[in-house]
């Protein structure tokens, strides 16, 4: 029997994680939801499924798995109805805007024994993998100092919930969070975070913040909402015996420019991987559940990842070093 | 034209001596009156090297030249200014100024009250691109600065630099101040308040090699500044300076050394950068002797070099007391 998916949102995420359910054998999306409902309807035909309330997806029978791709702050609202009714539910991130909803959202999971994974796709990012691979291999020596970049143009000028800093958490929650996710995978807790950012007017946000590990390395993580040219994402990663250098914007294989002006996704596609990092994370999540395992990232972990955001925001906000404690 | 300006350059002991020996001898405004050296066999090969004089005695060089040059290691530079001052004698001095706001201060008083002007050499300031994003700035384009990130990774420069007691740090200690100084001249801003993390963890030194500040401005912008010494010895260049500045209006990135040819050389098994850019140290020097010549106030100043070096020493401090630590609790 496939796996049938609610999408809950249609967004850039949930339409993303509907197309990338499309193309995984043994799935089917049945249903797709959006605020208002008629924002569903394209989405809804182009995947064959119906449109339905969020209500209703997490209520209905026919829905093994719940995809939350709702606005940050209406997460745990949506996990916890789909978890107690006893679907999966795969949550983008940040998994919350708070620790409390995230805490009450790991709970439902665990008590429903459902699955919960939290979309940290830069995990299934090639060159960050990549990346990983070669720092465990001790290719690059111990690690000494590294440098995290992301910026996107001003996504609040599009989607105004992102500027109401209690509902998305600002360019912190929404960019940073990925690479504060990344130094966790690649280097294990840190010791403290210090960060300062600020808000400008058209959502214009702009963060930058070092983490610090007790022994090595010293990590500095820039996210930007400022990046008028559009989404860019950069490291260095220096280790005692080497270094690795990523910069999306020499990564690109191939480049369109026309008379008309950068008019380049309308003209051709420009596909730069055969399968995209979302739906290898789908695909991943989905084999998992099938063969009973926990998911890459599990609730417990994106709640840890959402709290070293939250103290990035407590740093920003205060001014001073924030010492960081794992959440139990 | 007015008579040439007689410059002499003490110590080879810095990284940078060789460009400014190029320097000295290649600008037609200054007549390069030779080299003084505590290493008398560096000062030497370099005089030679140079063809320029050698001084056996530093008052003999100061007593040729209207101006010097220092390029001697970093704790040095208190002695040579205070010596020169008292010469009367103008200084251009390498960074950071000093390794203590006390002695940057005492160089500064010195000159002043030999009636002698004293400058830093801050040649980020000279690159067309910084001097590009500055005229922006002042015009408003960016609209207000609110955040600006600065890089200034490079090699390690091995000799004196790793020595604590001759450099006065490490890598804080050599590359804060050029991305510090930037940022001031760019916002017109000084900074009120710097974290740093530091961290010896790549050469084994007892000094940091690695490191992050991040400042606040008075203005309520704010900057970091990454001082490593981060770039492998495979890397294909000494390293950078990079500015990435955040305004209301527009955002802009600056990579000073960008203009470089890539050399991939089979002679060596080794890819190198060959910059073509302009040569940054010569329009600084031009600057610096210009404006002595035309009896101005030096573009850049020893107060200048006392600002940058704030940061720096502001960095040591927070890094060790692991808190943020305002510019005027050093001042204190």
């Amino acid at each position: 029997m496939p796996l049938r998916i609610g999408v809950l949102g249609t967004g850039f995420a949930g339409s993303m994680h509907a197309h990338s359910a499309l193309a995984i054998d043994g799935a089917r999306v049945v249903a797709v939801a959006a605020v208002p409902l008629d924002d569903a309807t394209a989405l809804a035909n182009e995947c064959g499924a119906r449109v339905a309330t969020a209500e209703e997806i997490c209520a209905a029978d026919d829905i093994d798995l719940v995809v939350v791709a709702t606005p940050t702050y209406l997460h745990a609202e949506h996990a916890i109805a789909a978890a107690r009714a006893g679907k999966h539910v795969f949550c983008e991130k940040p998994l919350a805007r708070t620790l409390a909803d995230a805490e009450a959202m790991v709970r439902a999971a665990d008590e429903a024994r459902v699955t919960l994974a939290v979309g940290h796709v830069v995990r299934f990012f090639p060159e960050y993998r990549q990346a990983k691979e070669l720092l465990d291999a001790g290719k690059l020596g111990r690690p000494a100092i590294v440098t995290m970049t992301r910026g996107n143009f001003a996504v609040g000028s599009a989607r105004g919930w992102y500027l109401d800093e209690d509902k998305s958490g600002g360019v912190v929650l929404d960019l940073m969070l990925h690479d504060l996710d990344t130094v966790r995978w690649w280097f294990g807790e840190p010791s403290r975070i210090y960060a300062r950012r600020f808000k400008g007017n058209e959502g214009l946000e702009y963060a930058l913040a070092t983490i610090r590990y007790d022994e090595r390395p010293i990590v500095q993580i820039e996210a930007s909402w400022a990046e008028h040219s559009g989404f860019r994402t950069g490291f260095e990663l220096r280790g005692d015996r080497g270094m690795l250098v990523h910069d999306s914007r020499a990564a690109s294989p191939i480049a369109l420019q026309s008379p008309s002006g950068p008019a380049g996704p309308a003209m051709m596609a420009t596909p730069t991987l055969h399968e995209t990092p979302y739906l290898v994370q789908l695909r991943d999540l989905f084999a998992r559940i099938a063969r009973g395992e926990q998911p890459l990232v599990d609730g417990h972990e994106g709640l840890r990842s959402l709290a070293l955001g939250l103290a990035v925001i407590r740093s920003a906000d205060t001014g001073e070093v924030v010492s960081w404690k794992v959440p139990a | 034209m007015t008579e040439r300006i007689r410059v002499g350059l003490v110590s080879f002991a810095h990284v940078h001596a060789p460009a400014l020996a190029n320097t000295l001898s290649a600008l037609e405004q200054i007549e390069f009156t030779g080299i003084h050296d505590d290493d008398e066999a560096r000062g030497r090969a370099a005089s030679s090297a140079h063809r320029t004089r050698w001084h056996p005695t530093l008052d003999g060089l100061l007593g040729s030249s209207d101006a010097i040059v220092i390029a001697s290691n970093n704790v040095d530079h208190r002695r040579y200014t205070e010596a020169a001052a008292k010469a009367r004698v103008h200084v251009l001095c390498e960074k950071p100024l000093a390794t203590t706001t006390a002695d940057a201060k005492a160089m500064i008083d010195a000159c002043r009250s030999a009636g002698v002007q004293l400058g830093t050499a801050f040649p980020v300031r000279s690159s067309p691109a910084v001097m590009a994003l500055k005229a922006a700035v002042a015009a408003g384009s960016l609209g207000l600065i609110r955040a600006v990130r600065a890089t200034n990774p490079g090699q390690y420069p091995g000799s004196w630099f790793g020595d604590r007691r001759q450099a006065g740090g490490g890598a804080a200690m050599d590359h804060t101040v050029h991305a510090a100084d930037a940022i001031r001249w760019l916002t017109g801003d000084e900074f009120s308040r710097v974290q740093a993390e530091l961290g010896s963890f790549i050469y084994g030194l007892d000094v940091e090699d690695c490191g992050v500040m991040t400042c606040d401005l008075e203005g309520g912008a704010f900057a970091s500044i990454d001082c490593s010494w981060s770039r492998p010895q495979t890397f294909p260049t000494w390293g950078g300076v990079t500015l990435h500045v955040v305004g209301e209006k527009g955002t802009v990135d600056v990579d000073v050394f960008r203009q470089a040819l890539t050399h991939y050389d089979d002679t060596t098994g080794r890819t190198r950068l060959l910059g073509w850019g302009d040569d940054l140290t010569a329009r600084m020097v031009a600057g610096f002797v210009d404006a002595i010549r035309a009896g101005r106030p030096v573009p850049i100043s020893g107060e200048d070099g006392l600002r940058a070096l704030e940061v720096a020493i502001a960095g040591y401090r927070s890094a060790e007391t692991k808190r943020p630590v305002a510019i005027s609790d050093i001042r204190a």
